[in-house]
């Protein structure tokens, strides 16, 4: 008898038990110098950062049901650093209330036999992309700035193609569940960045065709 | 010309009106012709008036009287047309000729008699004064008037230029807040709140994390007096800032040896001058100063909430503004936040005396400078993750899944010294460096023979100092140098390393290295006996660090050490204990003995040779400024001459 498939639950309770509030938007590539500068006045007293990473995103197919997806990102700037894993569960849009999306989120920093071990867990990859741009940083706040490129031929990340003439502009908090102060933290931030970009809590769900 | 097209030529007329200006867009602004009035207005202005000015007096004069003739004829001629109506119209022109007829015969007679020059002669007079005196009045009059209302004109105009001074003053006090604004944005953090200017004076942009907001206010401080002299210090700019962060602090680091009651500890005052913080203090020596009062709140609020949270054998005691921990039994280390507001009278504090100044400054500037380590670290370990999608946190502890890291690595990661622990660890090492010195200074004024060098290295670490002990005999230094000893003196102990590289470890108790350096100053001796003897060309027969012979001593061993002379016919031993002092004997050749015991069985002659008795020499009596050279005037003795 086959063995059951790997439980389709999310991750639940202890440290790891957190939730990533998130906003999304996105910018012109013509409007991205003066938001890219507008964020520097307004986020933390660092040297900006840019980066460009690759993200696989892998499915487990199980007998029914949703497949589980897990994402396998690496950096490219940075060939020693970990893998990054992760785990994003469903988004909550929750009430008008609350001015981000939110969901569940687990992270964990892996060693560069990631692909291999996911490939003999089942998991299949689905599909890839690599995605540059600047990171900021305001307290617990993070901000992406990023634009997305397809991959023409799998596993070469020199040959990509860029998706649009626009940069996707992520804000997103991890916190503990139930901490929904921060959305409102991410709220006035989100205000201060207003005539340049409009950010809003998307909800993937409904963008599908 | 008839074939070519017609040449259109525009004609315009010249421009006869004046321009005014041109804009900006090249657009010709004319000045509007004059009209009739205005043009008569302005040839009227051409014309200078003060050319007649010279003929003014006559004019002045003339006109009150054209104004009496003028008045007087009206009157005369009603008075006619009163009083004699029945006279013809002309009776008045009549009247006027006949006078001037009148007047005309007696000019003629005057003319007539000064021709004649028989009666009467004309001699040109000298003016006189009083002659003239109705027009002076009228000068007078008409100067007085025309320079009052020059005052009034001139008045006006200083009044105008007053104002605008003033207003010039205002302005340039606005514009001195301006700069000074300027200034002050270019080294503090400023932002606007509704109408107010706020600044920061926290180190949270340097990686603090003291929960004080520290903010201050700009305030604009130009309603002074004008009449009054403005100070020298004047600023337009003001600062207010927190009153808890007003005055001046400080820390204050000292070991003490007894520690007084609990009971008695209370807020120390340890401000001995007040420095008074006047209010025309220029803002960035405000500033500073409270920046470093928030500083100081921010090193004791660390140590103090440290003190409470760290687990040791003798609990620290944070009473008020004071941290006390014992590094060392009987020791005391405080460390004290004082805090002057400058507003109280210190009054309690004056008449006591003022204490000795056991500040520990190296550990107070330390203290400052861990704190910005702290900051620094606070800052630097904030780096962007990468890739973009996982979590801020430690790098280094993102790589202990990957890395497959043991317990002992994690801990290593994430233990980190407390600001107060650290102290603690330099206080002691400070107070068992300066309690070493003064034991080495000690034995060293107190025993003088041999002597005793210490050499301090400058360099030193926070916890680590290093000494070089050298153990001599005055005028021998050349031979004796056996004990050399390398003094590491740590945090908790005293790490010593002799030349042959043997080390031993030494706790803080003062009492150890006293001992220590008792017993290597008796083998000192010893050796010194042993290098003698090579350099006099005695043997030796025996040596031993440690005998295990003879009176117990109660420090270390005693040593002990047997020459013998060139010819081998004396010997001399040595026995020399830490605290039983030194006992030197003599062994005589047999043959020298007279009193001797016969015996039966050494009856030969050669066992003459054997070596006697030994007798014991009064080392005290002997002559000589030290041990070595008291030896060497021994074995010189004892040395037969050639």
């Amino acid at each position: 008898m086959e063995a059951p498939p790997v439980t389709v639950m999310p991750v639940t309770g202890g440290t790891i038990n957190m939730m990533e509030y998130l906003l999304q938007g996105s910018v012109l590539d013509l409007a991205l110098e003066s938001l890219l500068h507008r964020l520097r006045g307004l986020c933390d007293n660092m040297e900006p950062e840019t980066f460009t990473d690759h993200e696989l995103v892998y499915l487990l197919k199980g007998q029914q049901g949703n497949p589980f997806i897990l994402r396998a990102r690496r950096a490219l700037s940075h060939p020693n650093a970990p893998w990054h894993l992760r785990y994003l569960g469903q988004p909550e849009v929750g009430d008008k209330n609350r001015y981000a999306l939110v969901r569940n989120c687990v992270d964990v920093a892996a060693s560069h036999s990631l692909p291999e071990f996911l490939n003999e867990m089942g998991f299949r990859m689905d599909h890839e992309f690599v995605t540059s741009g600047h990171i900021f940083r305001k307290g617990a706040m993070k901000v992406v700035v990023c634009n997305v490129s397809r991959v023409q031929l799998p596993g070469n990340t020199e040959n990509t193609e860029r998706m649009s003439n626009s940069h996707l502009v992520e804000l997103s908090v991890l916190a503990p569940a139930g901490q929904d102060t921060v959305s409102e933290d991410m709220r006035s931030f989100a205000e201060q960045l207003k005539p340049l970009i409009h950010l809003e809590k998307i909800d993937p769900s409904k963008q599908r065709h | 010309m008839s074939g070519g097209p017609a040449v259109r030529i525009s004609i315009e007329s010249s421009c006869e009106k004046q321009v005014q200006e041109v804009g900006l867009d090249g657009l010709e602004t004319y000045v509007p012709p004059l009209s009739m009035s205005q043009n008569l207005a302005k040839l009227a202005q051409r014309i200078d008036f003060s050319q007649g000015s010279d003929s003014e007096e006559n004019g002045v004069d003339s006109e009150p009287r054209d104004g009496e003739w003028g008045k007087q004829e009206p009157e005369e001629e009603e008075d006619t047309v009163k009083f004699q109506p029945s006279l013809w119209p002309w009776d008045s022109v009549r009247n006027n000729l006949r006078s001037s007829l009148t007047e005309m015969c007696v000019l003629y007679d005057v003319l007539s008699v000064v021709k004649e020059k028989k009666y009467m002669a004309l001699d040109p007079v000298s003016q006189d004064p009083t002659a003239g005196k109705t027009p002076q009045v009228f000068q007078l009059m008409s100067k007085k008037k025309s320079l009052a209302t020059a005052a009034q004109l001139l008045l006006k105009g200083a009044e105008k230029l007053s104002k605008s001074v003033a207003e010039n003053q205002e302005n340039r006090r606005q514009r001195d807040f301006n700069t000074e604004l300027l200034r002050l944005r270019s080294q503090w953090k400023l932002r606007k709140v509704g109408d107010k200017i706020l600044g920061d004076l926290s180190y949270r942009s340097a990686g603090s994390l003291f929960p004080h907001h520290g903010t201050f206010e700009v305030i604009k401080n130009t309603d002074i007096d004008l009449d009054k002299k403005i100070p020298e210090d004047y600023c337009p700019l003001d600062v207010q800032i927190p009153s808890d962060l007003e005055g001046s602090a400080y820390i204050k680091v000292s070991i003490q040896k007894q520690s007084p009651d609990i009971g008695d500890l209370g807020t120390v005052n340890l401000f001995r001058r007040p420095q008074k913080n006047k209010p025309g203090t220029p803002w960035h020596i405000k500033l500073e100063a409270a920046q470093n009062v928030l500083l100081c709140k921010e090193i004791f609020a660390q140590l103090s909430r440290e003190a409470v949270q760290i687990k040791s054998q003798i609990p620290h005691i944070v009473v008020k503004n004071q941290i006390i921990s014992q590094p060392f039994p009987g020791l005391q280390l405080s460390i004290s936040l004082c805090h002057c507001t400058g507003d109280k009278k210190i009054n309690r504090s004056s008449p006591e005396k003022p204490k000795p100044d056991d500040h520990l400054y190296v550990l107070e500037h330390n203290l400052h400078q861990m704190i910005r380590e702290f900051h620094k670290q606070q800052l630097s370990s904030v780096v962007m993750p990468h890739p973009a999608s996982a979590p801020f946190g430690h790098k280094r502890l993102r790589l202990a899944g990957p890395m497959a890291y043991d317990k002992a690595e994690i801990s290593s990661l994430q233990q980190s010294e407390g600001l107060l622990e650290k102290i603690i660890k330099q206080a002691k090492h400070i107070f068992l460096r300066s309690r070493t010195a003064r034991t080495i200074d000690c034995l060293a004024s107190r025993i003088e023979d041999p002597q005793i060098q210490a050499h301090w290295s400058n360099i030193n670490d926070v916890y680590e100092s290093s000494v070089k002990v050298l153990i001599t005999s005055h005028g021998y230094e050349q031979i004796c140098k056996s004990i050399q000893l390398q003094l590491n003196i740590g945090v908790e102990q005293i790490r010593v390393v002799h030349r042959d590289g043997r080390a031993i470890t030494l706790s803080h108790q003062e009492q150890e290295l006293q001992d220590f350096l008792l017993s290597q100053m008796s083998q000192h001796q010893v050796h010194a006996v042993q290098q003698l003897a090579k350099v006099m060309g005695w043997h030796v027969l025996s040596f031993s660090n440690h005998v295990g012979l003879g009176p117990v001593e109660s420090i270390g061993n005693a040593s002990a050490i047997t020459v013998a002379s060139p010819n081998g016919e004396y010997a001399i031993s040595v026995r020399n204990g830490p605290e039983s002092g030194c006992k030197v004997l003599v062994q005589f050749p047999r043959s020298q003995v007279k009193d001797l015991p016969k015996s039966d069985v050494i009856q030969d002659t050669k066992w003459s040779h054997l070596r006697g008795p030994h007798k014991e020499v009064q080392w005290s009596r002997m002559e000589g400024r030290n041990f070595v050279y008291k030896m060497e005037l021994l074995m010189a003795a004892l040395t037969p001459c050639p």
